[in-house]
This record gives structure tokens, sequence and C-alpha cells, in this order.
């Protein structure tokens, strides 16, 4: 996104960090759910691969590994905006910055 | 030692302390993606050592890495960036300190982040002198005595002396800049590392299906499930850890202080957003690569004794690449990978360490007047006593890398996050609550520890005696961070509130 929407700088922070975090818990509630039954409990002989990761692997880790990284991809360049952090302090001229 | 110099000559340019501690907050996309979060010693001993040892099962331990590029920039980043150009702080506990007015606060902080990575760099310190241990030639005039009965490893202590002559080296000639730049030299060097590893690994192995069935043979199924195969039968990674780990690897890297000063000295925030998309991919590329080449080194090196599974990344590479055109050549570029993850680690926690001593205890509250060459050559000693410390701690090797790794992350992280975000996003919380937040999260956790260490194993996690009470199953780290919540908010609340002047400008700019 880049841009800055003309919201309240906090505003902006918090939205995109609420985000942040709801992706954080989708991630964290599919790999445990989905690890839960399938990776815990098995025999040997239920022992299946795909592109020689144990099944449970595949989709379990590597399937939302994958979605993260293209979330993450669309975070940074859709979502997350950019804005002006402010003059340093030590550098502000007299009278300006904080 | 050239990186070190070069920044020498690039910080310069701005006041000592600035320069020294923050790089004149310059950081770039890659150098900020690839060096603010956690890639240590652990990366390629610990982890390793977990994956060779447990199997498959150590892919749910490590997965919450997925989200780490989003936890570690767009949870705090831009706020840590903007309140630390706003209070002109170069430090956590400096920030800390000036958010809230409270030198005891900033006080605190630093003594907090001195105790826990204290710790952490003790341990790198031997990661460090084993991956040279290992590596060093033990032909002709380099042949050393290995392994002798009753006295000291010589090719270790030489490890150890290289390890720490060329880390402190470069870190106190080029202070932040030096630590950085060679973390993002490292970091490349770990990628290009970890991927001609895993050519060579795999096909060494037939791939990663045959090595996992022939793992599987020499220790039984469990190695290619959860919660994972154990020699003594313990279980390593039941549900209720998993749980935790997931919190600790996402959140762990946020609240480390190392990574907030990385944070403080991006560019912009431009910087963030390329650094998420950067660091994502990276991750990915590390991480999932490093299981494979855990789970083919198994099948390779199938009988590794106990305490020598922290070795397999450099035995792997040297037997894959023995006998092949150029081997020791590529061996050679394979080993700077752990070495660089090491190396990187303890650069950048002896400059937070040396800026918590100079920076938050010397110039704070010693001699606030004290001159540029005076602080400059304090930096030095500070930093080259701290890896001397360092070198005597580790002339008997601590035992437990990766679970004194786990425990300083964790430790901090529940120490300062929930204080951090606290004092971000909440104009309300108080000088009290931030003490009270970071007393409780690091003191929930050394309790836990102090529980684990004095009580019964409970055959669960690490075979380990340097190990935590798992309360209700769970790592010590959610409780850490529950309890310093609550106590941050609640003593916030029963407190005063801070002087609208002091806050106003932070929140509603």
């Amino acid at each position: 996104m880049g841009a800055p929407s003309g919201r309240p700088v906090l505003e902006r922070s918090a939205r995109e960090a609420r985000l942040a975090l709801g992706v954080w818990a989708a991630a964290f509630v599919y790999t445990i759910v989905y690890c839960a039954p399938n990776a815990y409990g098995r025999t040997a002989e239920s022992l299946t691969f795909i592109l020689g990761f144990p099944d449970w692997v595949f989709w379990g880790i590597l399937a939302p590994w994958s979605t993260c990284v293209a979330i993450s991809a669309a975070f940074a360049f859709f979502t997350m905006e950019d804005e002006d952090l402010g003059p340093d302090r030590d550098d502000a001229p007299p009278g300006g910055g904080a | 030692m050239v990186l070190g110099t070069l920044a020498q000559r690039a910080m310069r340019r701005a006041s000592f302390l600035k320069g020294y501690f923050l790089g004149n907050r310059g950081l770039g996309a890659w150098a900020l993606a690839l060096t603010a979060t956690v890639q240590s010693g652990g990366t390629f001993m610990g982890f390793p050592s977990l994956v060779y040892s447990h199997g498959w099962v150590v892919a749910i331990w490590i997965s919450s890495y997925m989200v780490v590029p989003l936890t570690a920039f767009a949870l705090i980043g831009k706020r840590v960036a903007r309140f630390s150009r706003r209070l002109g702080a170069i430090t956590l506990p400096d920030l800390l300190r000036e958010r809230f007015g409270s030198p005891r606060v900033g006080l605190a902080a630093s003594l907090f982040i001195l105790f826990f990575l204290t710790f952490n760099m003790v341990a790198q310190f031997k990661a460090g002198a084993l991956i040279m241990k290992v590596a060093w030639p033990d032909t002709g005039v380099f042949a050393l005595p290995r392994n002798v009965p009753g006295s000291l490893d010589p090719a270790y202590y030489l490890g150890l002396g290289i390890f720490a002559f060329t880390v402190v080296g470069y870190t106190v000639i080029g202070g932040f800049l030096g630590a950085v730049w060679t973390d993002l030299l490292q970091s490349l060097m770990m990628f290009v590392g970890v991927l001609v590893l895993l050519v060579f690994a795999v096909s060494a192995a037939g791939g990663t299906e045959e090595a996992t069935r022939k793992a599987v043979e020499a220790t039984g199924p469990e190695y290619a499930f959860a919660p994972g195969y154990s020699k003594d039968g313990r279980l390593f990674l039941p549900l209720g850890l998993a749980v935790s780990f997931f919190l600790i690897w996402s959140f762990t890297g946020t609240g480390q202080p190392s990574s907030m000063v990385r944070v403080m000295a991006s560019r912009n925030t431009q910087t963030m957003r390329r650094s998420i998309f950067l660091l994502a991919f990276y991750n990915f590329l590390i991480y999932v690569p490093l299981i494979m080449i855990c789970i083919c080194g198994r099948a390779l090196i199938p009988d590794l004794p106990q305490g020598k599974t922290d070795e397999i990344v450099p035995r792997l590479a040297l037997k894959t690449t023995s006998g092949v055109p150029g081997g020791s050549l590529i061996a050679g570029l394979i080993l700077a990978a752990p070495f660089g993850a090491v190396m990187s680690t303890v650069s950048s926690y002896l400059v937070v360490i040396a800026s918590g001593l100079v920076r938050d205890v010397y110039q704070r509250f010693i001699n606030p007047v004290a001159g540029e060459r005076r602080l400059r050559v304090l930096s030095g000693v500070v930093l080259a006593s701290v890896g001397l410390i360092a070198v005597l701690a580790n002339l008997r090797p601590v035992d437990y890398l990766q679970a004194i790794i786990v425990f300083s992350g964790t430790g901090a992280a529940s120490t300062f996050l929930m204080p951090v975000v606290l004092a971000l996003y909440w104009r309300r919380a108080t000088a009290a609550g931030c003490m009270a937040g970071m007393v409780a999260g690091a003191g929930t956790v050394l309790l836990l520890m102090i529980a684990g260490w004095l009580g019964p194993d409970p055959l669960i996690g690490q075979a380990t005696k340097f190990r935590p009470y798992f309360l209700l199953g769970l790592d010590p780290f959610p409780w850490g961070l529950a309890a310093s919540l609550a106590a941050g908010v609640g003593v916030s609340l029963a407190t005063r509130p801070p002087e609208p002047a002091r806050v106003s400008d932070l929140f509603e700019r």
C-alpha cells in the first residue's frame, strides 16, 4: 500500500497489529488443529509421503507456512501503510520535534 | 574485521553513542530483515540436534517461524521506531525510561537485559568453539590431539580463542554497524550454505522419504510422527508443548531487546515492509531445508552419541563433501553458515549488553557528563570484558545449549514484550505498571525454571537438567506473558495516570 490513508498514526499501527495477530491466530489454530489428530498417535503402517515429506508435515506445516509467506508478502505490499516516523529528538532543531 | 573497520568509518558522521550503538538509524531492508530476528547458534547447532534426535516432530516445534515476519515487524515495529525517535532513545531501557519518565524503570530494564542475554551469549560462545573444533584440519602442522581423557581438548579451546578474538574484535571496532554488516554477510552465507548442504545431504541419502524410512528402521515409528522419538521413551513434544512453542518462536523474537534495537535503527517504514517480505522467504528457505538436512543426517550418520548431536551439521558438511572435487572448499562454505549464525548473535548481544552498561548505567547514573572519548574507550573495554567473561565461562563448556537459548529467549520476551506493548499502545500505562509487568514476567519464568530444576523429571520436552516446570503441560513462556500482562494492566490501573503532557505528543499525533 505504502501511502498513508489519513487515519491517525496510532490507529493505523493498531489496525496493522490486529491484522498481524489475526494471521498469527489463524496459523496457530490451523497448525495445532490439523497436527493434533494427524501427527500424534499414528502407527508406522499409516505413514504416507507427499513430495518426500510425511503427509502430516506437508499439510500441517508446509501448506500453512507457504500460505503465510504469501500473506506476509501481500501484507507488506498492499496492507501496511508508510508513515513519517518523525524527527530524531536529538537531531531536531530547537523547538521542533517532541 | 574489515567490515568492522568500514562500519567505524561510516558511523563517524554522527554522535558517538547513536552511531556506535544504533548505526545512526540507517538500516535498510536487507539488513533489518536478516539481522533483526533470531537466527543463532541454536539455528545451526541446537535445532539440528533436536531434528536429528527426535525426528519430524521438530517441524511442529519450529513451525511458528511462519508468522515471525509479521509478529516481528507489524506488531510493534512502527511504534517502537516512532517512539525511539521522538524520545531520542537508542536502547530499550532508554525508550522505557523516557516514555515513563522513570530512571528506575530504565535501570531495571538494563539489569534484566544483562541477566538474560548473558546466559544466551555464554551458550553461543560454546557453539562457536564447537564449530571451529569440528572444522579444524587434523593434518600436518595443524594436527591437534583430540578428546584427551582427563585433559583439555586443545581443538575446542583453540576454537574458543579464535572465535572470541574475531567476534569481539570486529564488534569493538565497528560497534552496532559492524555487527549488523557482518550479520548481513553471514546471513547470506547461511542461506547459500544451507541450500548447498541440502543438495549434498538429500542426494547422499537418496531423498527425504528414503532417509525417513532408514531413520525409522534405526529408531522407531515415533521418528516420523509426534510427539517424536526419544531413546529413553520420553515425550519430546506433547500437544501442550507444541502450543507453547508456537507462542515462543512467534513472540520471543518480537520481545528480544536486540530485535527491538534493530527496529529502532530502521531507516523508515518502507524498510520494515520490505523486511517482512524478505524475512518471510528467508525463514521458509532456511528452516524447512534444515529439517530435511537433519533427517538425512540421521540416515547418513546414524550413531552420533548423545553429547555430540549438536555437531550434526558440521559433521554432515564434512562427510557429504569428502571425495567431491573442491569438497573442502564447499565444506568451508557450508560451515560458514553455522559459524556466521553464532557470530552474528554474539555480536548483536555484545552491543546490547555494552550499550546497557555504558548508556543506561554509566552515562545515566555514574557520569552523565562523560565526553565522547571516554564513552568510546569505555564501550571497547566493556565489550572486551564481556567477551572475556563468556570465554572464561566456557573453559568448562556449558551443557544444554538449546535449553539455555530457549530459557534466555523466553525469559527476556516474558520480561519485555507486554510492558513494551502497553507502553506503545496504551496511554494509561504507568511506570509502576511497566515495572510490575517486567518483574512479573521475569519472576514467573524464573520461578518455574527453579521449580523444574529442583523437581522430578516429568519425562517431557528435552532431556536436560536445565528444564522448567511445565505447569499444566505448558512451557513457562505463556505463563510469563499472562502474568506480565495482568501485572502491567492491574498496577497501571491502580496507580495515578501519567501526566497528559508526557504522553499527548506520543499518542495524539
